[in-house]
Formats: C-alpha cells, structure tokens, sequence
C-alpha cells in the first residue's frame, strides 16, 4: 500500500477497489468425496441334519422351525432355529432294576451257645498277684468266671487260653477267677484252683 | 453284682460279600440272642450307582438295619468295632452305644474311672480292675451323662466277663457257620 493509499484511506476514507480479472492461478483438482461400499450378502444358507438312530425302536423326532431376527451390522438377518423334541411311543417298555436288598437273616442262637468263652490268660495284668502257697507254681490266670454257671473248662495249650462253656439258663453269679497251677515235685501236675 | 446285658455287633467282609452278626450276652458273656445276615454279594449294578459309598450303606441301610429289626433281646448298652456303624447303631436302635477298643495306656486309677482325650468324643474308660482302659468311642454331639451311664454298665459288667471276647466269638459262630459245617 503506498503513500497516496494511506492518506486517501485515512484523511478522506477512500479506498479504491480494483477490478482483478486476471485469473493466473490455476484452478484446484477436485475430487468426489461419495464412496461406492461394496457389500456382500451374510445371509447363510442354514441346513440341519438330524440323525434317526431310533428308528428301529420306532422313537421318532419332531422338528419345530421358529424364525428369529437378529440385527447384524445395521440391517436385519434372518436366522433359523430349529427346537428338537423327541418323545418315546407308549409301546417302548422300560425295566426296574433290583438293587441291592436287605439280606435274610438268620437266629442261631443254640449255635452260638455251642461255641465257648475263650479267656486269654491275665496274670501279668494283675495289679494283685496271688499268694505263693509252698510246692506250687501259678503258670496262668483267667477270669472273671462266674464258677456256678460253668458247664466246663477246657485249656487251649497252643494258644495258653482257657475255654469256658457256660450252662444255659444259670443265674448264679458267684464270680471267680481261676488259677492254673502246677504242683512241684513228681509228676508237675496241673491243678486248676478257684479263687 | 451284675445283671447287665451287652450287646455285640459285627460287620464284616468287602464290597464282594459282606457279612453281619448280633450277638446279645448275659452277664457271664453267655448268650441270650445271636442273629446273622446271610452273606451279601451286591451285583455289579448297585457298586456302579452307589460308587464309593457302597459299603458304608451296605453295612448301615442293609446289615445293620436288618439285624437291628431280627433282635428280640434289647441291651443295656450296643457295642461295636467299626466307626462307620457307630453313629446309626445309636441312632437306629435308640440305645446307648459305643466303639469299644483295647488301648495302650497305662492303667487308670481305678476301675470306673473315665478320662478324656484329645479326640473329640473319645474317653478312656478303665473297666477291669486289671489291665490298661478301653479306648471308648461315642457317636458326635454325645452327652456326658450319657458317657457316666455307659462307663457303669462296662464296670458292672467287668466283674463278672470279659469285656471284649464276645467279638471274638461272634467271628468264630460266623467262620463255623460260612464253612457249612452244623
């Protein structure tokens, strides 16, 4: 802007305008800003198989198609469901299985009768041995023994226990033990003694 | 002197046969009633559905039960050797009941005398006036009553037998009785 421009827009508020029809700059490529999007089809072809194994057994299947929408990437997609629902005819027979059952039972008491008390032998328990008497040795002693009700006594030399079998229907209740002696001297006689 | 009656109950065998006697004794030891299961051999479909619990029902729902139903003779006190029976022979049979067991303690101070342990419902119970005490093993929740009453009947009748045989016995009748010998 040279001097007669500034005075003229300052002094008088003039200001000229020029006409410019000079065009020298080119003018700029343009280019369209619509997109074409190509689109491909997502519907698919939906096939169900469905296997028969009971047909021999006359077990049949019934399909029930439903239809339902879903919307997928802005636009509606139909898709197929099938409900199977498989019923047994009246004619199939089902069986009960027998599990396991309470097992019978038995009383054998005159058997149980026959069978002796075993008494294992306690003299190495006892918190009182018994008084030594002069010419004897006790080897062993059994108890408690309700000596009323014992049928008989029998000892067992293997296993150094006393076998009791007991008179049915005893009700004495003198209560003893019973004390294996030997006797020193000739013969070592064993001696059973009530105490 | 005594008068008590106990009550023995052996339950016994694998899951291929099991086995099952009650015997009831005086106070000699002597018995008063003696019942047993025939042997039961499950079938390969009851070990599949009920797995590993098989036995433990076996013995509770099938043997003890069973047997609980055949006595005629009810006892003063129920004595067992197996845990997986004490709990429903004290429910099943309303009766006291007890897991009774030789222990290696020294003797207590004397017979009657009861001790705890560190095991929650297990005493020991010094019986005999002689020898070590009995492990003792009550069902869960027992009352202490309940473990005083018990004590006195196995004292009672530690005067008179002894305690523990019977079970021995009872594998005698049931080995006599499986060999078909009569």
């Amino acid at each position: 802007m040279g001097l007669r421009d500034f005075l003229a827009r300052h002094i008088s508020r003039h200001v000229d305008a020029y006409r410019i029809d000079d065009f020298s700059i080119e003018r700029p490529e343009t280019v369209s800003m619509i997109k074409r999007v190509e689109t491909v089809s997502i519907k698919p072809e939906i096939s169900c198989t469905v296997s028969r194994p009971y047909d021999v057994a006359e077990i049949t299947e019934k399909l029930k198609a439903r239809a339902v929408n879903v919307k997928l990437s802005g636009r509606k997609v139909t898709a197929n469901s099938y409900r199977i629902k498989r019923y047994v005819k009246e004619d199939v027979k089902t069986h009960r299985m027998k599990l396991a059952r309470k097992p019978a039972v038995q009383r054998m008491l005159k058997q149980a009768q026959a069978v002796p008390v075993e008494l294992p032998n306690i003299l190495r328990s006892m918190k009182k041995r018994p008084d030594s008497v002069k010419g004897e040795a006790v080897l062993a002693c059994y108890g408690p023994i309700v000596e009323g009700g014992v049928l008989k006594l029998a000892l067992n030399k293997q296993r150094g226990t006393l076998l009791v079998w007991y008179k049915p229907g005893s009700r004495k209740l003198n209560v003893k033990h019973v004390y294996l002696i030997r006797r020193l001297g000739l013969g070592g006689k064993l001696e059973y003694r009530w105490e | 002197m005594a008068n008590s009656t106990l009550g023995y109950i052996i339950i016994d065998g694998s899951d291929a046969l099991i086995r099952g006697a009650a015997l009831i004794t005086d106070a000699k030891g002597f018995p008063v009633d003696f019942v047993r299961t025939e042997p039961l051999r499950p079938d390969q479909l009851s070990r599949i559905l009920y797995g590993e619990s098989f036995g433990k029902y076996a013995k509770e729902k099938l043997v003890l039960e069973s047997l609980l139903d055949a006595v005629e003779t009810d006892p003063q006190l129920w004595i067992c050797n197996d845990p997986d029976i004490l709990a429903p022979l004290r429910v099943n049979s309303r009766i006291k009941s007890v897991l009774l067991e030789e222990s290696p303690h020294v003797p207590l101070d004397a017979a009657g005398h009861i001790e705890t342990t560190a095991d929650p419902g297990v005493f020991l119970i010094q019986a005999n006036t002689n020898g070590a005490p009995f492990r003792a093993e009550f069902p869960a929740g027992i009352r202490p009553e309940e473990v005083q009453q018990t004590a006195a009947i196995l004292t009672e009748s530690a005067e008179t037998m002894n305690i523990l045989e019977p079970f021995a016995r009872v594998e005698k009748a049931l080995n006599f009785l499986a060999s078909g010998v009569r």
